[in-house]
């Protein structure tokens, strides 16, 4: 017994070092690196119920859009902002300085071009809109003592002359001395000279004037609007006062009967329903009425009654008087005539056991 | 203290394990072990002893049955020490001879002693043979409940610690379960083995008791003839 009660210690001693070596430390779970989805819960009314506003606002009770600055000259603009033309591209921000020194190129051409006055007209509406630029508008500020000069000495040479001296870029003006763009010239100089401001309202009746000789659908302001790369095209017309608050682009047709509208069509209902107090098992019962009205509140079709909770009794007795209280109190009034689209079909609950 | 100990405990090896538990537990794993070596014990012990009592029953009954001398026999075996069948047909013959020594008159009083000679060798034999048996049986159905009673203190105490560090933290908490799941798993592999060898160590016991009742029958019938054959000599000597 002895000797096997030794190789039984030996033959422990070697499993529990084998095991203690072996079984050690058991391998660690592999964790698989999950990464988190961000889930944003994007609620339907945000599309089907959109209030015209601006997307970038804070939102606010009631959705409006950025305040606009000028008056409309537009009946029934649909878009807003500061356009003179009711446009649905989104305002785009103003013209960086870069193009505001090409604006001075065009100048170069007007002058190149021998035609006479109705191509420079013409001329004048497509790029109207340049802003006459800082450095534009200083060579048209020099000029003024020439002006004086001019009425008297037609040919221009005698002023061009000078300005170099003053102005280099007058440079260019010398070389096209010749050509007899320097008649009309006169005329808008002499009226615009100190303020860029005066010379686009005089731009814009020329354009008017333009627009309405020609008396058709085609709307010059549109396209000069269209094709102006200077100023912010996009933009409406419609004007808004209130303060800017979170909405979208357009008011879509999405609305629902507000608790106060809801509560005063339940009301009329009510007024004409005549419950039978003490009745048994009433206290349970529900009503649940579907009706479809048309727009001048008159019921279409008959009503939908349903009832649950209570005994059967009950339940037929409160459908009977929650329909003969339905038919009498049609046409329904006080409904609002733009929600037409929420109450054209409604649905009313009823707790009797809070109407006796 | 405790609850440091074992919210640092990262590496779980079965050594770090069994130092990190406690007193009571290690107490419970130091007897498990304890009873598993003596369990194996046990084992290797019957398993050699059962195979030299099988091959010394074996090589009896082929001396026996050779054809040689009752008398030769006795006189070769009861020089040395005996087991089994040897030891059953060396007592059976002692009262024999010193029955017919003494001149024993009656031979159905013969018959009865050399019966329970034989019997009372047999029970020798048998205890024998069964001794130790009924340890393991013990450790077979007490181990577990030995492990599981260190299981159940060591998650005592681990929670304890738990409630202690504040946290219920599954690496804080992984430990020191685990660590007393270790007493269940030891008392698992001390009953698992003792119960299985119980079954067959009994079985075999029995079946070499079967076998050694089968010779001393045998055994006694063959004393019994003899006994009518010198009684019916000494008849007809008499006569």
């Amino acid at each position: 017994m002895k000797g096997s009660l030794a190789t039984s210690a030996v033959l422990h001693a070697l499993v529990l070092t084998w095991a203690l070596v072996s079984l050690g430390s058991p391998a660690d779970f592999e964790v698989a690196d999950v990464e988190a989805l961000p889930v944003d819960i994007v609620p339907i009314e945000s599309i089907t119920q959109i209030q015209q506003g601006d997307k970038k606002a804070p939102a606010k009770e009631k959705a409006s859009p950025v305040p606009t600055k000028k008056p409309t000259p537009v009946e029934n603009a649909e878009n807003i902002g500061d356009n003179d033309v009711d446009l649905k591209t989104p305002p785009t921000p103003n013209t960086k300085p870069v193009q505001n020194e090409s604006a001075a190129a065009p100048e170069k051409t007007e002058k190149a071009l021998p035609t006479p006055d109705p191509v420079k007209e013409e001329i004048q509406k497509v790029e109207e809109p340049e802003p006459a630029s800082e450095p534009a508008t200083e060579v048209a500020a020099l000029p003024e003592p020439k002006q004086e000069v001019k009425p008297e000495t037609k040919p221009e040479p005698a002023p061009a002359e000078e300005q170099p001296a003053e102005n280099p870029e007058a440079e260019a003006l010398p070389d096209k001395v010749p050509t007899p763009m320097a008649k009309p010239k006169v005329e808008k100089p002499a009226q615009t000279a100190k303020t860029p401001e005066r010379k686009k309202e005089e731009a814009k009746k020329e354009q008017k004037k333009a627009s309405s000789a020609k008396e058709s659908d085609f709307n010059a302001d549109e396209i000069a609007a269209l094709l102006n790369k200077q100023e912010s095209s996009g933009g409406g017309a419609k004007r808004s006062t209130e303060e800017a608050a979170l909405g979208g682009k357009k008011t879509t047709s999405g609305n629902t009967l507000s608790q106060s509208e809801m509560d005063a069509l339940r009301g009329q209902i009510q007024n004409n329903w005549s419950i039978i107090p003490g009745m048994a098992d009433a206290a349970d019962v529900r009503i649940k009425v579907t009706m479809r009205l048309d727009p001048n509140g008159e019921l279409i079709g008959e009503p939908e009654v349903e009832a649950t909770g209570g005994s059967d009794a009950a339940r037929r007795a409160l459908m009977g008087g929650a329909r003969r209280a339905i038919l009498k109190s049609a046409p329904f009034k006080g409904l609002p005539a733009d929600k037409y689209d929420s109450w054209s079909e409604v649905v009313v609950n009823f707790d009797p056991s809070s109407m006796l | 203290m405790e609850q440091v100990g074992l919210a640092a405990t990262s590496d779980v090896t079965l050594w770090s394990l069994f130092m990190e538990a406690g007193f009571v537990v290690k107490l419970v794993m130091l007897g498990l072990i304890a009873a598993s070596v003596w369990t194996w014990g046990i084992v290797v012990d019957k398993t050699l002893n059962y195979g030299r009592v099988r091959r010394q029953l074996d090589n009896f009954e082929q001396v026996f049955w050779s054809g040689q001398s009752l008398e030769e026999l006795y006189r070769t075996l009861s020089d040395r020490q005996t087991a089994g069948m040897g030891a059953i047909f060396v007592s059976a013959m002692r009262e024999w001879k010193k029955s017919f020594e003494r001149g024993a008159r009656s031979p159905i009083g013969l018959q009865m002693r050399i019966d329970r000679a034989m019997d009372v060798t047999l029970a020798r034999e048998s205890e024998t043979l069964e001794a130790r048996l009924g340890s393991l049986a013990t450790i077979g159905s007490a181990a577990p409940f030995i492990g599981l009673f260190g299981t159940v203190v060591g998650i005592m105490t681990s929670f304890q610690a738990i409630a202690g560090s504040k946290s219920t933290n599954l690496a804080v908490v992984a430990p020191g379960i685990a660590e007393a799941l270790l007493a269940t798993a030891i008392g698992l592999l001390a009953a698992i083995p003792a119960v299985i060898a119980y079954n067959k160590f009994s079985a075999d016991a029995g079946k070499l008791t079967a076998r050694m009742e089968a010779f001393a029958d045998e055994f006694s019938a063959i004393l019994s003839r003899q006994i009518d054959e010198k009684l019916q000599s000494s008849r007809q000597a008499a006569q």
